[in-house]
């Protein structure tokens, strides 16, 4: 990703800033890595040298948490990465509409109503039957860079 | 043989069925339907008449093989039931069809006609009565040795070839039965037969060497020759155990490995030592056996240019492996008369040898240009094996004998012609010269490594000596040349990288030996090429590429590290014994060659420090051998330990006093000594933090230098007063420099600074400990103290930052010993409400939740045995609160994502947390068994049984089957359950029904795990809970109570009592599934206190069982056996060590009568 992007999405959100430098011999994996401007989770992280007496390279494989895409990227490993802010929210379900959106009760006591189902037939059955069977189900919610997505359901007992 | 349909008609009609399978097999056409055919054949019982009527007239080969295939699964399944007549007239039929049938060309079916007859005389070899074994090997032997014509002779051979290998453990067909059964067969092989198939092998050799001798061209004959000759190769490769030097291993232990190198000597090629007895004598050296077979070797080395004759041809390779092997021949076998006998062997053989490698340059030129390399290397070989067997004096006499030159001089001539040869460097391929260098090296460590055990003091004669010098030179200067080519390559594929690393290793300690042996010569020639390259490198600063240079000094640096220093692995090495009984003439230490090549090094090193000489000349991967050097010369040379070490040799001690008070004073602590550790800790510092990035070189400096200075004592006391280690522990606690470093290594630099607080005084210890930690205390107490704390945590810095305070927490605690364990504790204590407040805040973020939990469960391995009770109760409730809280957090939880890569990612996590919560869980229960407490912590009303009976309860939901996949947890798991079930059963009886059927569950599932650890513990944690409940309810107590009897669940559904279930289970388990012999034993233990406790039961799953036969025979077979299952060898109902004993040989019994016929139906 170029500086110039980059200082462009800062500018967009006015509030904390959505990516962090950090050095990419210091990503491991399991962290976090902004690849092609996408926020991916590090899978695999390897390192390698520029000809013999050469510096260190790493080489990340990552994958979007958003699309599930792979990507990967070689940085020099004494130079900084961005790594994205991700951040994760609970929330109550309280509806499901028929239109593909969930209603959600913020901890505040305020609904959030503008967040889609997934589309991953998969997802979207597990929520809708957990709904339907009248379980109390919290949904966690990641958001990073601007999007975000439900990521996990919890069963916290019957209504 | 009745029940078998007779009529030709049915016969004829199975052949056509099996031939029809066979053949839409070989056309894939509706395979699995032809399969299942083929399969059906071996399942019916008694199918002998039909197999054998197809071998005898099928015209397709397939059905034939497919036939005797099935002979061998029908007969070893109904072994037990066949008459003595049957199985005897079996393994005749299978011996008269491979002779009869001996100039066949489908061989395969040949093979496996004879492998089977194998088979089944070993299934029969215990039972068969002397005379009647004798039966079938006179037969074998009349063919053999010829009376049938070739063809019979080759079959003859090869059935032995197949009967030996049967016989051999490692080699040995499966068939149902434990292990010492294979165990008695072999030793009866060994002492009874062996040697008489050897000498019919030889008879038959003997018999058709005139013929090949005297003709021109290819034989028949040379294949009953060749057959004959692979199988003495064979018989030689066995494994005798009887003969061998120590009369313990023939006794017992089946099992055991044994170990024929001391760990100094890696010897990579293989070299088969064969240990015979006198009784071989005969056969192997007095007969003129030696004699023939280099005879007719150097017969056919004469034909290689006619037709049917080559190097490489089976009779030729067959030949010279066969002398390869009798070349290591050694034992008892020779007599006691000064090793005349076995010199005499030696130099006969190598009379014949010699010619396959000398002179060993116009060898490798005759390689070169075309011929074959085998018949070379083959003669490396044969040095290798006689260099294991000989001392480096009997070594070199023996070609004195017979030539001019020493068997050293020749050694080493073929060695340098080897290094000199274009293709050696060549890492692509593993070429010809390759494998001789590498064999020829094992050579020198067999000859070096024998010397230096004992005790090194003119171990080689001096043109030994001076050889050895001339080939170190050659060897350096070829890996230099090497080094320097190779500079520029740059696509090292990481994979092939790492393990051309490991063989590297193994090849620069044999050079190191060959170092040694030659030490006047090589420390100074290493001396001289680095200071050469050292001066180069100044000179060209900023100019020339220094590139190759720097490749040559890396290649010079680890050549050096090998020569000077051993490898420690754990322990303090020792200076070289080599190094230590030369150069005793030198006592002014500056003039020392050790202390010189060291120094010139160490001073080099201490340039890095400067940034610009680094920028110029230290390149990473310099720096890396820098580092690896110092970390292995620093173990043994710096600060060495004064007078604690005693040697039992009057004039090594003398000597190596000699040498230790020159190196002393050197690099002792009046001399060199803290400057040079100084200098080390300066160079370290400055690499640790001016290589951003550069793991592996961080690495080396983490993991090996600075640990390795920290791990002993008086280099602690040391490094207490030096500024420079100050520096380091300072920026490390209070600057931001260090959290460049990778996290883990954090933790590994966390770790050494706290464990050079044994250096130190307890009160010092403690202050030193806190202030190194008081920032990373301070910081997560005020972090877990924020507001919004919430979304502070889940900033990418602030995970970074807590990642690696709390490696460095970790590594602080898993260094606690008894002089930090206040401070680690007190440190812990001052996180523990951190470190709840942050699983709360991180409990999506199983990375650093993992982190969290780790930290904790390493803490509590520390500190548990060192607590008072009330310290322990402190800590007991901590991680209670973080198991109720880490559950909470996880229960019901399911993440989802559209990619099944991160949610199998997710899933590792969150098993990777669980595993550390059942480690924190295991280091608790550890308390009962040791304790350095004051007072027992029950005054405190704890008890350690009860509270991680709480904790399983508690992580027990988590684990599903799922879970149990990961091999780590499942092992983890199983360890602390059957721990639990063995130490506290009685808290098992107050586990609520739920948890209980689950973890019975869990345990059922163990039981089927293909791992034998885990089946075995399982069965331990059976017995365990079993034998309570029996000792129990016979002493008129409850003992397991309701679990044992039986109750409804919460759906109204009744359960069957535990005992009972385990009891049906483990029968079933037993009779009809697939499980390792080697759990018979513990399942024995765990089904007497289950048969004790359920007596009603076991007779009513008896008669059941009984009830389902259909054939009356069986019927009563198994009732019987049933009965002697429990009745037999004076079983009594207690649960002593003696009543185990008997019930396990019982049970064996019952198996190996029932088990064939029970699976079968």
């Amino acid at each position: 990703m170029s500086d110039e992007e980059h200082q462009f999405e800062s500018k967009a959100d006015a509030g904390a800033s959505k990516t962090y430098p950090q050095q990419a011999g210091t990503i491991r994996k399991n962290g976090y890595i902004v690849i092609k401007g996408r926020p991916c989770k590090v899978v695999e992280v390897s390192t390698s040298k520029t000809g013999k007496h050469g510096h260190a390279k790493c080489h990340f494989v990552g994958i979007d948490i958003f699309t599930a895409k792979k990507l990967e990227d070689i940085v020099p490993s004494s130079h900084n990465c961005d790594v994205p802010h991700v951040n994760r929210t609970d929330y109550q379900l309280i509806d499901v509409s028929e239109d593909g959106f969930v209603s959600l009760l913020t901890e505040s006591g305020n609904t959030k109503d503008d967040l889609r189902l997934p589309t991953d037939e998969n997802l979207l059955g597990q929520i809708k039957d957990g709904f339907a069977e009248g379980k109390d189900l919290i949904v966690t919610v990641m958001s990073a860079m601007g999007e975000e997505q439900i990521c996990a359901l919890k069963d916290i007992g019957p209504k | 043989m009745q029940g078998e349909p007779s009529d030709l008609g049915h016969l004829q009609s199975i052949m056509r069925a099996i031939e029809l399978a066979c053949s839409s097999i070989q056309m894939n056409f509706n395979p699995s339907e032809a399969e299942a055919t083929i399969l059906s054949l071996s399942q019916t019982p008694h199918p002998y008449q039909a197999c054998k009527f197809i071998l005898e007239h099928s015209q397709v080969a397939d059905a034939r093989f497919h036939a005797v295939a099935a002979v061998r699964d029908a007969a070893l399944r109904e072994w037990s039931v066949l008459t003595s007549v049957d199985k005897r007239s079996l393994i005749s039929f299978c011996l008269c069809y491979v002779m009869q049938h001996a100039s066949l060309p489908e061989g395969y079916v040949q093979t496996k006609v004879s492998s089977v007859a194998a088979q089944l005389m070993k299934r029969g070899w215990l039972e068969f009565a002397a005379a009647e074994k004798e039966a079938f090997f006179v037969e074998v032997k009349q063919s053999i040795i010829g009376r049938h014509g070739v063809d019979v002779q080759i079959s003859g051979i090869n059935f032995l070839a197949s009967l030996v290998s049967e016989f051999s453990p490692s080699t040995s067909t499966a068939i149902g039965l434990p292990r010492e059964f294979h165990e008695q067969c072999r030793v009866s092989l060994e002492l009874d037969y062996l040697k008489t198939f050897y000498s019919w092998a030889q008879e038959a050799a003997l018999g058709v060497t005139n013929r090949i001798v005297e003709s021109d061209s290819a034989v028949p004959e040379a294949k009953v020759c060749t057959a004959a000759l692979c199988l003495m190769l064979q018989i030689l490769n066995w494994d005798f155990q009887h003969y061998s030097s120590d009369g313990a291993r023939s006794s017992i232990n089946v099992f055991s490995v044994d170990i024929r190198y001391n760990g100094s000597s890696a010897i990579r090629s293989e070299c088969i030592l064969v240990q015979l007895g006198p009784s071989w004598r005969d056969i192997l050296i007095s007969s003129g056996h030696v004699g023939w077979l280099l005879s007719v070797y150097g017969a056919l080395r004469l034909k290689f240019s006619s037709e049917g004759y080559w190097l490489d041809c089976p009779i030729a390779v067959s030949a010279r492996k066969l002398i390869v092997q009798l070349c290591s021949l050694t034992g008892t076998i020779f007599p006691s008369d000064n090793h005349q006998m076995q010199e005499h062997h030696l130099v006969q053989l190598l009379s014949g040898i010699v010619q396959w490698i000398h002179p060993p340059d116009e060898i490798s030129k005759a390689i070169e240009c075309g011929r074959s390399e085998s018949e070379m290397l083959d003669g490396c070989r044969a040095l290798l094996a006689v260099a294991t067997i000989t001392s480096p004096f009997v070594f070199d006499g023996l070609l004195k004998s017979i030539c001019h030159f020493g068997t050293i001089s020749l050694l080493s001539a073929l060695m340098s012609n080897i290094l000199k040869s274009p293709m050696i460097n060549n890492p692509e391929e593993e070429t010809w010269s390759c494998v001789a260098r590498d064999i020829l090296l094992d050579t020198w460590t067999a000859l070096l490594a024998t010397a230096e055990c004992s005790n090194g003091i003119a171990f080689l004669p001096s043109e030994g000596i001076s050889a050895a010098a001339s080939l170190f030179a050659l060897i350096v200067e070829s890996e230099v040349k090497a080094a320097s080519t190779s500079a520029f390559n740059d696509d090292d594929g990481s994979d092939y990288f790492q393990a051309s690393i490991s063989g590297m290793d193994e090849r620069l300690s044999s050079y190191g030996l060959i170092a040694r042996a030659s030490i006047e010569f090589s420390v100074p020639l290493l001396t001289r090429l680095l200071s050469e390259r050292f001066a180069w490198l100044h000179q060209g600063r900023g100019t020339a590429d220094p590139t190759a240079t720097l490749e040559e000094l890396y290649s010079l640096l680890l050549i050096c590290g090998h020569v000077l220093a051993d490898e420690g692995e754990g322990e303090l090495p020792l200076v070289p014994e080599a190094i230590q009984t030369q150069f005793v003439d030198i006592t002014e230490a500056n003039k020392h060659p050790v202390v010189i090549l060291s120094c010139s090094i160490l001073y080099f090193a201490e340039k890095s420090v400067d940034p610009e000489i680094r920028a110029s000349i230290f390149s990473p991967r310099l720096m890396e051998a820098v580092i690896w050097f110092l970390a292995r010369w620093s173990c043994t040379y710096l600060l060495p330990p004064e007078d604690n070490r005693d040697s039992n040799n009057s004039l090594v001690q003398d000597t190596s006093q000699q040498f230790r008070k020159t190196i002393c004073d050197f690099f002792g602590e009046h001399g060199q000594g803290k400057h040079a550790l100084d200098a080390i800790v300066r160079i370290s510092m400055a690499a640790l933090i001016s290589y951003p990035g550069e793991k592996d070189l961080q690495e080396l400096i983490c993991r090996q230098l600075l640990r390795g200075l920290v791990r002993r004592k008086d280099i602690c006391v040391h490094l207490l007063v030096l500024d420079s280690w100050h520096n380091l522990a300072n920026s490390f606690a209070n600057d931001r420099t260090f959290f460049s470093l990778n996290a883990a290594l954090q933790r590994s630099l966390a770790q050494t600074l706290v464990l050079q607080a044994s250096g130190m005084k307890h009160f010092e210890a403690s202050l030193y400990v806190r202030d190194l930690m008081s920032h990373t205390t301070a910081y997560l107490v005020e972090l877990s103290g924020k507001n919004n704390l919430i979304s502070v945590a889940q900033l990418p810095d602030t995970i970074m930052m807590v990642s690696c305070l709390m490696e460095r927490l970790r590594g602080a605690a898993s260094a606690t010993e008894p002089r930090t364990q206040k401070a680690v504790y007190d440190l812990g204590i001052s996180v523990m409400s951190p470190v709840l407040v942050l699983i709360e805040a991180y409990k999506h973020e199983s990375a650093v939740v993992y982190l969290l939990v780790k930290f904790v469960a390493q803490w509590v391995d520390g500190q548990i045995i060192y607590l008072e009770a009330q310290e322990t109760a402190v800590l007991v409730n901590f991680c209670m609160s973080l198991l109720k809280l880490y559950s909470s957090h996880n229960i019901g939880q399911i993440s989802m994502s559209r990619s099944s890569t991160l949610i199998n990612e997710a899933k590792a996590e969150k098993f990777k947390c669980l595993r550390a919560l059942l480690q924190l869980l295991a280091s608790l229960c550890s308390k009962d068994l040791v304790d350095f407490s004051s007072e027992p912590i029950e005054s405190q009303g704890i008890s350690i049984g009860q509270v991680v009976y709480v904790g399983l309860h508690i992580i027990t939901p988590l684990v599903s089957m799922d879970s149990l996949k990961y091999p780590k947890l499942c092992h983890d798991y199983f360890s602390l359950l059957s721990h639990m079930l063995e130490v506290y059963p009685e808290m098992v009886a107050q586990l609520n029904a739920e948890a209980f059927v689950h973890i019975m569950a869990t345990l059922d599932f163990g039981l089927h795990h293909q791992d034998i650890e885990i089946v075995d513990k399982c069965l331990r944690a059976l017995k365990a809970l079993a034998s309570y409940h029996y000792k129990e309810t016979i002493a008129g107590r409850l003992g397991l109570g309701l679990h044992a009897a039986g109750f409804k669940d919460s759906d109204g559904k009744f359960l069957e009592g535990i005992i009972s279930r385990f009891l049906f289970s483990l029968l079933q388990l037993l009779l009809f599934e697939d499980y390792s012999p080697d759990l018979v034993s513990a399942a024995a233990d765990a089904l007497l206190p289950l048969i004790l406790c359920e007596q009603g039961l076991y007779q009513q799953l008896g008669n059941e069982l009984i009830e389902r036969q259909t054939d009356p025979e069986h019927k009563s077979r198994l009732a019987n056996a049933l009965h002697a299952l429990v009745s037999s060898n004076r079983l009594s109902s207690t649960l002593d060590r003696i009543n185990y004993q008997r019930f396990r040989k019982n049970l064996l019994g019952f198996l190996i009568e029932v088990r064939g016929f029970l699976r079968k139906a």
